[in-house]
């Protein structure tokens, strides 16, 4: 191969496709050409780089170089533990109590027990909150919403409930008695998951209706009550363990 | 001039030197036979630098690192629900898709052919009865692990700060699990599924403006028949499979990149 068969204006920009070198835009010129949104990111990831190295300069702590646990081997080995117990007792179940398969669908005879699975209790409960579907006085007596549209708002309302909870509670507070007032909320909502399940079985209760819907707002905010005095109570306490091991890790500068 | 090869890569005369046992000898004739011709060399040099970079990057355990003096929190074994949860739906998915080879989904009959399949399946076939229950149990146990793992998120403070976006992801995810839960309940065909069926209609109908629309959509219908079941056996085995898979993808996805919210 001779060199005289390539012309000298080709050359200099390799296959003539690509721009000459002094025409290619270095990195840093990209970034201060480029405009509108891109711009706006460039800009960002710099102030938050150097928020980052702020942060880090100030910093009253010694610096923590373990954001969370490591996946492995401390998190998969346990869990690979713990699952494969449990696996094993889905297999035992599974043999030792089949499903039972009940007669087939009758559209003309409506079954005493109409039960979705347990795990929709709680739906189907908050569908049977019509007693509580309140009546406008001006209307006569008459409901706004009709019982079912109630107890579908019933669901989102409290789907949504628990959707917000992140925007609502933040900051670095992990243990519950950290923050009584959320550890009350969330027992609360548990005890409440439960007792509005019941009224999916109410007629299976030997109960009467009112009193199992009283039972299922007051059982709720009762624990919660509790909840809440018990980690008030504990907490002077674990707090001290807690900081005294919090800042025998992050001592202040 | 011969043309063999004199030079130090002469791999026959270097073994030759060494004076190996059989085994030895028999080892590194196979592993050059190999290393000549699929460059096994480039990937065990692969395997090498991954083997030290993990090994080297081997983080101390939590309690190490910060030397506290209780090695055990009490609330460790409830963070492996989510990883029990995913396991669960392996054996649901598994299970699925063997009962799928022997279900119909079709009200056609009387009884309808959805429930003699499902007969047919706990009866004539082998470990058929086993099989239904495996998918019976194993979605069982997956939703309350779900349910769980919600709590133990909850209340250990990990859904905070940058995880919003994961317990926003977890909650449609819960409510698909109980879709999915909802569309199998429906597929044997028998009471209790005619009428659950039901009351997913009129719930449906319940609401205003897209309700009836809705209903049509989920449903096929006003009335529970043959369109329902095809609609519910689709959403089960197929539109769910996939949405539920790739959205439990992203959620750990987001975990594994975020890390698991640090207790202290
Ligand atoms: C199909 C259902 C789900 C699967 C398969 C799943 C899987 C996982 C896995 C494997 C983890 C890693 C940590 C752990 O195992 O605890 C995790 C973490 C997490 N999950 Fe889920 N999850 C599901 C549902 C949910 C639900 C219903 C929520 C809450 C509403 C949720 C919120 C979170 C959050 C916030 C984290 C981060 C926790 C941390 O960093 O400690 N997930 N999920």
């Amino acid at each position: 191969m001779s060199d005289e068969e390539t012309k000298p204006d080709v050359q200099s920009g390799g296959s003539g496709a690509v721009a000459p070198d002094d025409e290619t835009p270095s990195w840093m010129e990209r970034k201060t050409r480029s405009t509108g949104l891109s711009r706006l990111t460039y800009e960002y990831f710099e102030r938050a780089r150097r928020e980052d190295q702020d942060l880090r300069t100030e910093s009253d702590y010694v610096e923590r170089d373990v954001l969370g646990f490591p996946t492995w081997p401390h998190e998969v080995i346990r869990n690979l533990a713990i699952t494969m117990f449990f696996s094993g007792v889905i297999l035992l179940i599974a043999a030792t109590v089949p499903p039972h398969l009940g007669a087939p669908a009758n559209p003309s005879k409506t079954p005493e027990v109409i039960l979705p699975d347990w795990y929709l209790y709680w739906s189907f409960g908050l569908l049977k909150l019509n007693p509580l579907n309140p009546g406008l006085e001006i209307l006569g007596g008459d409901k706004i919403i009709s019982d079912q549209l109630y107890g579908v708002l019933a669901n989102v309302v409290v789907v949504s409930a628990v959707a917000v909870v992140p925007f609502l509670n933040k900051g670095s507070a992990r243990r519950p008695v950290e923050q009584p007032f959320w550890a009350a909320i969330g027992v609360g909502g548990f005890v409440f998951s439960i007792t509005i399940a019941a009224i999916a079985v109410q007629n299976l209760i030997p109960l009467s209706l009112a009193l199992q819907l009283n039972l299922a707002f007051v059982l709720p905010i009762v624990s919660g009550i509790i909840t809440y005095a018990v980690l008030k109570t504990m907490r002077e306490g674990y707090m001290y363990d807690l900081n005294r091991r919090y800042y025998r890790l992050r001592p202040p500068k | 001039m011969s043309l063999e090869k004199k030079d130090e890569f002469d791999h026959n005369a270097w073994l030759k030197r060494k004076d190996l046992t059989p085994i030895e000898t028999t080892f590194l004739m196979s592993l050059i036979y190999l290393d000549q011709r699929l460059r096994i060399v480039d990937y065990l040099e692969v395997l090498e630098t991954l083997y030290y970079r993990v090994n080297l990057q081997m983080p101390k355990s939590h309690t190490e690192q910060y030397n506290l003096d209780n090695k055990f929190w009490y609330w460790y074994p409830l963070y492996s629900l989510g990883f029990f949860s995913i396991v669960a739906y392996i054996i649901a998915a598994a299970t699925g898709a063997l009962l799928g080879f022997y279900y119909t989904p079709s009200t056609a009959g009387d009884p309808s052919m959805a429930y003699n399949s499902v007969v047919a399946i706990t009866t004539d076939l082998n470990f058929g009865f086993y099989l239904r229950s495996l998918h019976r149990w194993s979605a069982q146990f997956m939703t309350a692990a779900v349910f769980l793992h919600m709590i133990r998120v909850y209340f250990t403070g990990a859904y905070k700060e940058p995880r919003e976006l994961n317990w926003i992801l977890g909650i449609v995810l819960i409510s698909l699990t109980l879709v999915f839960g909802y569309t199998g309940y429906l597929l044997p065909w028998n009471q209790l599924a005619f009428w659950a069926g039901q009351i997913g209609v009129e719930m449906a109908l319940a609401v205003p403006i897209v309700g009836e629309w809705g209903a049509q959509l989920v449903f096929g219908g006003f009335t529970l028949g043959e369109a329902t079941i095809v609609r519910m056996y689709i959403l089960h085995v197929f539109v769910l499979p996939f949405v539920v898979t790739a959205l439990i993808a992203l959620h750990v996805g987001i975990v594994w990149m975020q890390g698991i919210a640090e207790p202290h």
